[in-house]
């Protein structure tokens, strides 16, 4: 179903004498290190300007260095607040800051061209017009995709939940047979009423099942601005992960700190912790240590995944990210669980973090800054 | 409890034999001690494989266990590990698997080691006791 970082079995154990120690923090592409970011100035906050931020912010070679809207209430103002990219309520403010490669005017305006072309220093190129319009409907077209993308990994990996969904409804389903069955020959009163009560609770057991199930596997909800409690989607994600895995035989610890909210989709953060825990499970071979943390610091609102496993080779820790990178055998994985969650926190504004020590265990630690991702309720109006 | 003997040792009478359950969930466990000591079999029960085991190695169980119910996903010893056990050490105990998941690799797989039955949930309590039945027959022929 999804991507396992791990790599599962003997060949992790081989490599376990070194021992290595490895981390890698995604987002840090090597063309970064290549190349200096190309640095955009987005006028226009507007849809055009909302997609382009929220497809440009997740390029590590592109910096946006503000964005301007004559408009308080523009929509793309707001995004730029939680994405930290500087707002400007003023146009010539912005482009005339001299360091600056691009300014992508996406007002509709037409005569914002002119002014532009007057007003932008030499040597910084202008793109207005239906161009600017044609490459901002690309950037929201690639996150449409990508918003889909995201819905076939978790439908694919829905596949793997058979087993566990299998068992936690044929349980009950047995319960309310051999009951009925009972029932039909049973004098004694107080034991029909007891065991109907039974069958009551036994029908509510698995129609939970199909609640939970329907509401994971729903298209991630559009409501990109939900503040959500990060321990109680955690615990949901649990909810979810154990029809994939077995989790009897896993010792799961919770240190949660109160209260820890971050602002993203719902639906998108509660894919990324069930596939999370679902990886960490695997790597564990179904029998180990979770642990699940939560924690507000200075700035930073962060959660742990960490397990007990068989750890990913040094040699891995920087592909795991990649789209279509799998340890596993064919046909068993996508390979896009990791490049996925890797998106949704980008797209939160957060980073993704992994710590591994083969033979030792896999920690994975997702970042949001509280500017971006509320780290206390109050922080929000 | 002591002084019972199997169906088998007795020469029938109103025990018919006696069944340890093995499932994780306590609901399994009393539906299918309700539908078999009805059907006049002793039941025991135990959650997991490694309680299976603990049980059939205490006291005259060792002798006079008759069959084993198994559930496959368990914690601790699971089904797969407790069939092996039993396989290993109480080969003349005839085993049942009554499981949440149809799996057919897994059940062809448990029947080629001699697994009398591979059950799916839910199962009515007639096939159940039918399956138990077969088991008995297999237990008896064991002793011949």
């Amino acid at each position: 179903m999804m991507n396992t970082p791990t790599a599962q079995g003997s060949e992790a154990a081989v490599t376990s004498a070194a021992q290595a120690h490895s981390e890698i923090v995604s987002g840090q592409t090597k063309s970064v290190a290549a190349s200096l970011p190309m640095r955009v100035a987005i006028i226009g906050a507007g849809h055009g300007g909302t997609a382009l931020l929220d497809g440009l912010h997740q390029i590590g070679t592109v910096e946006i260095v503000g964005i301007a809207d004559r408009n308080p209430s523009a929509p793309g103002l707001t995004r730029a607040h939680e994405l930290n990219v500087p707002v400007y309520d003023r146009v010539a403010d912005l482009i005339q800051h001299r360091d600056h490669h691009l300014v992508m005017d996406v007002t509709g305006d037409p005569t914002m061209e002119s002014v532009l072309h007057e007003q932008v220093p030499v040597g910084t190129a202008i793109l207005s017009g239906q161009a600017s319009r044609l490459l901002w409907t690309l950037v929201q077209h690639e996150s449409l995709l990508q918003a889909e993308l995201l819905h076939a990994e978790k439908l694919a990996g829905i596949g793997s939940f058979a087993a566990g969904i299998a068992h936690d409804m044929n349980n009950p389903l047995q319960l309310i047979l051999g009951l009925a069955e009972n029932l039909i020959d049973e004098t004694d009163l107080d034991a029909v009423h007891t065991q109907a009560r039974d069958i009551i609770e036994a029908v509510k057991r698995t129609s939970a099942i199909c609640r939970d199930l329907t509401s994971y596997s729903r298209r991630g909800s559009l409501n990109q601005d939900s503040l959500i409690s990060i321990n109680s989607k955690l615990d949901e994600a649990l909810k979810i992960a154990r029809y994939a895995v077995a989790l009897q035989d896993i010792e799961i610890r919770k240190r949660y700190q109160p209260d820890v909210v971050v602002k993203g989709n719902p639906d998108e953060l509660l894919h990324v912790f069930v596939n999370l825990i679902t990886n960490a499970v695997q790597a564990m071979a179904d029998q180990g240590t979770l642990t699940l943390e939560t924690a507000v610091t200075t700035g930073a609102t962060q959660v742990r995944v960490s397990d007990t496993g068989c750890g990913i080779p040094s040699e891995l820790l920087d592909r795991i990210f990649e789209p279509f990178f799998t340890t596993k055998p064919p046909g068993s994985g996508t390979g896009l669980g990791l490049y996925n969650i890797k998106s949704v926190i980008h797209h939160m504004n957060g980073t993704i973090a992994v710590e591994s020590q083969v033979g030792r265990g896999s920690t994975f630690t997702l970042t949001f800054p509280s500017g971006s991702a509320s780290g206390e309720r109050s922080a929000r109006p | 409890m002591n002084e019972f003997k199997s169906g088998f040792f007795v020469g029938g009478g109103q025990c018919n034999g006696r069944v340890l359950v093995v499932d994780d969930e306590p609901d399994i466990r009393k539906v299918v001690r309700m539908t078999l000591q009805k059907a006049g079999y002793d039941v025991l029960e135990a959650e997991n494989g490694a309680k299976a085991i603990e049980t059939i190695n205490s006291g005259e169980n060792r002798l006079l266990l008759d069959v084993m119910i198994c559930d496959i996903r368990m914690p601790k010893v699971n089904g797969i590990e407790a069939i092996a056990y039993f396989r290993e050490n109480y080969p003349r105990v005839p085993l049942i698997v009554l499981t949440g998941f149809p799996d057919t690799d897994m059940a062809t797989s448990l029947l080629h080691q001699g697994v009398v039955d591979y059950l799916v949930k839910p199962v009515e309590g007639e096939k159940l006791k039918a399956s138990v039945a077969r088991a008995m027959e297999q237990r008896e022929l064991a002793h011949l």
